[in-house]
């Protein structure tokens, strides 16, 4: 046969790409669900951990539905903010399906970018008010409640983002988790070991009306209440975490001011369930 | 300013090889001559400063997930982001194809100093790695991608001249027979890598 | 069959220390034993399954556009790969990230197909591919081994080094922090290349 032919050539390409596509394809769709279970998976564990809930992990049997059965269990409410503090939507069936759930916090950080970047006031204004800030409320095992945040920022090579929990009165932390995706191994890296995001435990956030900068120190943290330990030889990364932290709780300001108020998880019923239930193309998002 | 610092950065901080690696097997086989290492590197930046904008815009306009709502907003739902590697990899082998026969065509002295490198080129990882970091980055604009495919570029070259003039000189030394060549070449890249390290962190 | 077919290519022809193949995405996953292991079991898949499948087909592939079959055969079998380590081991295709589609550009595989593949058998091809993933996937794991060991102190994510001989409990030990860093691996893969040259200039 001669194999070298134009019209050999296209029909063989062509018949080459169609074989090739199909294969993909049919790969991809079948393994989609399963790919994006992991992915949701894996925020439900972030937010879980952040509260130093779901422990077991790392011996259950079968990870997934142990992980989504525990955030069934103790994640009772998920709730959409703005940086006003008004809860824009909330959720408290099928949390994973809720805005709250689905809100990327990377394009959320991108906004804030945004903010930052803008020229005058009026810009700035309109852009903040696009801001939506999720916020997941976790009944303890224990009976203690706690307000479950994030953030989002830039570490050194690439992005990186927390959950942090918040205790019922609204001014410390209860526990947080930090995550990457391309800090040094061994250094910055190690942002995700519990050595690290212990030290987070009953930091004071929020006093009086003004946010507490959470402060990363080099060579040995000395208040107790505002700062921690850097990461040895990760100095960008660790301010980087200080930055960030500081950066969303800003935002969060006005929804902490309603925490310490008492009605953190309890928008004043009526107006905004309500239009939550009428605008169900937003649940959908 | 941004599109500066990005430039910069994918220069010396992020360089494909020190920092990534990326483009190794062509760093190490065609450094041992300045002349030679400087054409591959202007190939290089050439080819990733073309591809990368293109492959910017098939990742925007087609592959990642909801892009091809702009066709009709009933493919909004549509993921082809699994076939990213292929198109990539499909565009670059074209391309490289393409540059080496109009250059054969309409410049035969380029063609004869720059022509035998483009080859390898379709399969330096440095050219693939750019895209799929492209990807992964998300850069805002088709600017800022084109800033970053062309730092990378300038970052291998610089990389693959600096080595190739050390290696020229390393000939008059002195070192264990079962190190020289390869071994020596190594632990040359490893200590330059060190010596780029120090670059981390800048910011403009 | 010949047996030397799949013994060669592990040691007396190793593919990363002795050919120079597939050093690109190599380097960059030795930080840690498994993802190191995960990627030696995905490359000596990608290399026997491509070379079988391209050996099945070699009497059919047009010459002009040789490459570009390889590749896209080479990519399908990439994609399958990343598609399945996204779905049964999310954790480790998280910190494999786009080296996995690097893969695509690995050396090894293209070598190993234009050297074998497309000439010989299918059987053969297959062996010829899997040893040769396999050479390569020895090293990488010699690598991360040390790289972890002295880098981090731990294998496989548990702790070696006991507790108490670190200096913030007391001991006199610190982890070497270097050995993390990008350098390290170049500087270890010479090390070994000059192992491995001085160990076979004896046996000859």
């Amino acid at each position: 046969m001669n194999t070298n032919k134009n019209s050999y050539t296209v029909i063989y390409t062509i018949v080459l790409v169609a074989i090739v596509a199909t294969i993909l394809a049919l790969v991809s769709m079948g393994l989609k669900q399963k790919q994006q279970t992991n992915i949701e998976v894996e925020k439900q564990l972030s937010i879980l951990s952040s509260a130093n809930l779901a422990q077991d992990v790392k011996s259950a049997k079968d990870k997934n539905s142990y992980v989504q059965g525990e955030f069934a269990k103790y994640i009772t409410e998920a709730l959409v903010v703005n940086a006003k503090g008004e809860v824009v939507e909330s959720c408290t069936e099928d949390i994973t399906k809720s805005g709250a759930f689905k809100i990327s916090i990377a394009e959320e950080y991108a906004k804030m970018r945004d903010i930052d970047a803008a020229k005058d006031e009026a810009a700035k204004e309109s852009l903040i008010n696009e801001l939506r800030l999720p916020v997941f409320v976790c009944n303890m095992p224990d009976g203690g409640m706690r307000f479950i945040l994030s953030a989002y920022g830039a570490g050194l090579w690439g992005p990186i983002w927390a959950y942090v929990a918040v205790k019922k009165e609204g001014t410390e932390l209860s526990g947080a988790i930090f995550d990457h995706s391309s800090e040094t191994p061994g250094l910055g890296g190690e942002i995700v070991t519990d050595k690290f995001r212990n030290q987070f435990v009953d930091k004071v956030i929020f006093d009086n009306g003004e946010i507490c900068e959470i402060k990363v120190v080099k060579g040995g943290a000395k208040d107790p209440a505002h700062e921690v330990d850097a990461l040895s030889g990760a100095t960008i990364t660790s301010t980087s975490v200080q930055k960030m932290l500081t950066q969303w709780f800003n935002y969060y300001k006005p929804y902490l001011q309603l925490i310490v108020d008492g009605s953190g998880n309890m928008p004043e019923p009526g107006i905004e369930v309500k239009e939550f239930e009428q605008d169900p193309e937003v649940i959908e998002l | 300013m941004e599109s500066l610092n990005l430039f910069v950065k994918s220069i010396f901080v992020d360089n494909m090889i020190f920092a990534y690696f990326l483009g190794m097997c062509s760093f190490l086989a065609v450094s041992k001559n300045v002349k030679t290492a400087a054409g591959l590197g202007v190939a290089v930046i050439f080819v990733l400063g073309v591809t990368l904008p293109i492959n910017y815009l098939l990742n925007k306009y087609l592959l990642s997930p909801g892009s091809l709502s702009w066709i009709s907003p009933d493919l909004a739902n549509v993921d082809l982001s699994f076939l990213s590697f292929i198109i990539f990899i499909a565009v670059i082998a074209s391309f490289v194809q393409l540059v080496e026969m109009v250059v054969e065509k309409f410049s035969p002295s380029l063609y004869s100093s720059l022509g035998i490198f483009l080859p390898l080129i379709a399969v330096n990882c440095a050219i693939l790695g750019a895209s799929l970091f492209m990807q992964q980055k998300a850069f805002a604009t088709l600017g800022l991608a084109t800033c970053y495919g062309l730092g990378s570029g300038v970052g291998w070259f610089l990389a693959i001249v600096s080595i190739a003039a050390i290696r020229e000189k390393i000939t008059y030394s002195n070192i264990p027979k079962p190190l020289q060549g390869l071994g020596i070449t190594f632990i040359i890249a490893g200590l330059m890598a060190i010596a780029f390290m120090g670059f981390m962190g800048i910011n403009f | 069959m010949d047996k030397k077919i799949f013994t060669t290519p592990i040691l007396k022809q190793n593919p990363i220390t002795v050919l120079v193949l597939g050093i690109c995405s190599a380097l960059a996953v030795t930080v840690k034993l498994e993802p190191a292991i995960v990627m030696a079991i995905s490359v000596t898949l990608v290399t026997g399954l491509s070379s079988f499948l391209i050996s099945l087909i070699r009497k059919t592939i047009p010459n002009r556009i040789r490459i570009i079959v390889q590749l896209v055969v080479v990519a399908m079998f990439v994609i399958l790969i990343e598609q399945i380590l996204k779905a049964y081991v999310y954790d480790v295709s998280k910190q494999l990230s786009v080296y996995v589609g690097l893969i695509i550009t690995n050396c090894i595989i293209m070598g190993r197909i234009e050297a074998f593949g497309l000439t010989e058998k299918p059987l053969p091809s297959l062996v010829d591919g899997l040893a040769n993933g396999l050479g390569y996937g020895l090293i990488l794991i010699v690598v991360a081994f040390f790289r972890e060991l002295i880098g981090s102190g731990t294998l496989f994510g548990a702790q070696i080094i006991p507790q108490s001989w670190y200096a913030a409990n007391g001991g006199a030990y610190l982890n070497n922090g270097l050995f993390i860093m990008p350098p390290m691996a170049l500087i270890l893969i010479g090390c070994l290349i000059w192992i491995q040259r001085s160990i076979q200039k004896e046996d000859k």
